[in-house]
């Protein structure tokens, strides 16, 4: 990394997002579930952060409010001097050029009437159409298709290009910030490592910022700088990825990790697994004190009353669990 | 570093959605020889009266005279008028009436449907109720109270198929935006900067054509049928010739020149018929789960 101070390019505090829940009558007070409750996190220039969990964790619902695609209730999202959360009307479809997106269903993501071409300089809006015709012959170099496939229509595409149409789209206005929600997981393992080093490639050339989300944590290890470990609407663990690898603190990140399969044979009898009993909770009622604790091996009393919060420790990680000792020694040892 | 790799597989034809319809569309025969017919129809109704110049309010011959006599091909109604001419001008009126009321109706029922399903909300359920309200009116009275408040002409009538025959489209719209709305290329081209207008107008509504093309298609069948039906009534304008109005005025001497009404009807049946042929067609070749990927 470059010499001088890295500064953050996106900084989020204390995000919600919350949805109505039906309630049984007219009359009853209005119940809402919090997919996502409170999060604070920051991205460095350059890097790329992944957000991880399990299915309903919230990690999508956390991108699509950064993004501007749903609504968030409360908190702040800073993306350098702009606040993504006050903009709106025209301000704010200006500003999009600076975040773009990239879906995580290559199938239903492009929009089948369009020509490879114009989906890809759909971001290009207000250009003139010689301008855009270079970007876009520009990044179907880039992104590894040839000239002559700019004229199809998404269904004459295979799985791998389309997702390679949905990285030139999100690359075409030139973003400072990409937001990848589950980029790879729709596609077969052989098309997931090239779309992942595509990634790579273009994050060196151009500079990107990635925010990533997944649920796949070879993936993460391979694409991030610094990881979030979100449990039911809530980072449980922040680190950067050697020590999270390394010493997974939080006994829901150690879970997690447990459960990825090991090639490496050597490797196999050292890590136990940890299997989690049980469900996640239901978001729409949270339990009163720490939300992993109906799972967690080794819970306490005060679990159940208190809720941990996020805290730092000496060697950097945050982790919100109160069993973690202050010198990073994880309660599963 | 990685080398990005391009994968050689060959370039298909880039055949347009258009093209792929069009391809899907012929391997139905029934809705080829439909449109055919269909199109013969046209023809008849736009070159006809200029080949076949007899005024269709004229008196030529003498009344009932059957089929094949006296050089009038499809014989005189009752008051000796000549039935080929009024068949033929009446097509005009018949076609252009089931057009206009059925473009008017898809224009509504869009505009309906697309808020409704595109903003959900109170908005949804106002346009919705709206849409119900006109559901369970009797059509064909509300239609005929309007062609009586407002006068029997072209115009009115037009509108008065349409204003009743909307609320089809607008449901049909509505479950298309419901569906599309939620599909991830939309809130792509939200991500890329579009707005609302741009989002329902160049997003949502192109993909959800091909039921409202379907039912539109459909729609023209009904309002003929419609416009034969107010006609038969007397409820249309009196100075123009329609397929409806022929077999109205002809409709006390059906048991003794059972042709009189017998033909104008064959036209309406031929025709929509083949109206709804094609619209099966459409919906055949529209259908994605038919096409091949």
């Amino acid at each position: 990394m470059s010499d001088q101070p890295a500064a953050n390019l996106l900084t989020v505090k204390d995000l919600k997002v919350r949805f109505p829940l039906k309630s049984s009558s007219i009359f009853a007070p209005k119940r809402y579930l919090y997919a996502v409750d409170g999060v604070s996190f920051s991205v460095t220039q350059g890097q790329a952060l992944a957000i991880v969990g399990e299915s309903g964790s919230g990690k999508t619902t956390t991108a699509l409010a950064i993004a501007r695609l749903i609504k968030a209730y409360a908190g702040q999202v800073q993306l350098q001097e702009l606040d993504l959360l006050d903009l709106a009307g025209d301000d704010l479809r200006q500003a999009r050029r600076r975040f773009q997106f990239i879906f995580q269903d290559p199938y239903s993501s492009l929009n089948p009437r369009l020509r490879a071409a114009d989906i890809v300089a759909e971001p290009l809006a207000a250009m003139a159409a010689d301008a855009k015709q270079a970007i876009v012959d520009e990044l179907f170099q880039a992104v590894g298709l040839r000239p002559e496939q700019q004229r199809l229509f998404p269904h004459q595409f295979s799985g791998g290009q389309r997702q390679r149409l949905g990285i030139a789209r999100a690359m075409a206005p030139k973003p400072q910030l990409i937001i990848c929600d589950e980029p790879v997981s729709a596609l077969d393992v052989a098309v997931q490592a090239q779309v992942l080093n595509l990634l790579r490639e273009l994050q060196r050339q151009r500079g990107l910022t990635y925010l990533f989300i997944s649920h796949d944590l070879g993936v993460v290890q391979h694409m991030c700088d610094q990881i979030a470990v979100m449990y039911l609407g809530q980072i449980v663990e922040f680190a950067d990825r050697i020590s999270l690898f390394k010493n997974p603190l939080h006994p829901y990140t150690r879970a997690l990790l447990s459960a990825v399969p090991r090639v490496d044979p050597a490797m196999r009898g050292k890590s136990q697994r940890i299997l989690l009993q049980g469900d996640p909770p239901d978001p729409a009622n949270p339990p009163s004190g720490c939300r992993f604790v109906a799972r967690c091996p080794v819970a306490e009393a005060r679990c159940h009353s208190q809720p941990p919060a996020l805290r730092r420790l000496a060697s950097g990680q945050q982790v919100a669990c109160h069993l973690v000792s202050d010198d990073a020694v994880s309660p599963l040892g | 570093m990685e080398k990005v790799v391009i994968d050689e597989k060959p370039v298909e034809a880039a055949r347009g959605p258009i093209a792929e319809v069009a391809g899907m569309f012929v391997k139905s025969h029934a809705a080829v020889v439909a449109l055919v017919v269909l199109l013969l129809i046209v023809l008849a109704a736009i070159f006809g009266p200029a080949m076949y110049q007899i005024d269709p309010f004229e008196m030529v011959w003498a009344p009932f005279s059957p089929p094949g006599e006296e050089g009038f091909l499809l014989g005189t109604d009752y008051l000796g008028r000549d039935i080929m001419a009024g068949l033929l001008y009446g097509a005009r009126v018949s076609l252009a009436i089931g057009l206009a009321a059925a473009l008017m109706s898809v224009c509504i029922g869009i505009t309906i449907g697309a808020l409704a399903g595109y903003y959900r909300g109170w908005v949804e359920e106002v346009l919705m109720r709206f849409t119900e309200f006109f559901q369970v009116l009797p059509t064909l009275l509300f239609s005929m109270v309007i062609v009586a408040l407002f006068g029997a002409s072209l115009e009115v009538v037009t509108i008065a198929i349409g204003v009743v025959s909307w609320t089809a489209v607008a449901r049909i719209t509505r479950a298309e935006f419901l569906r599309i709305r939620e599909l991830e290329y939309v809130m792509a081209s939200r991500a890329s900067g579009a707005g609302n207008f741009k989002l329902m107008v160049a997003v949502i509504l192109p993909n959800a054509f091909p039921p409202i093309i379907v039912q539109a298609a459909l729609m023209v069948g009904s309002a003929i049928l419609f416009e034969a039906g107010l006609s038969f009534l007397g409820l249309s304008d009196p100075n123009v010739v329609s397929w409806g109005q022929i077999i109205g005025s002809n409709r006390p001497y059906i048991l003794d020149a059972s042709y009189t009404v017998t033909i104008p009807g064959v036209a309406i049946f031929v025709t929509v018929l083949a109206i709804s042929l094609v619209g099966d067609g459409l919906n055949d070749a529209l259908n994605p789960k038919l096409r091949q990927r």
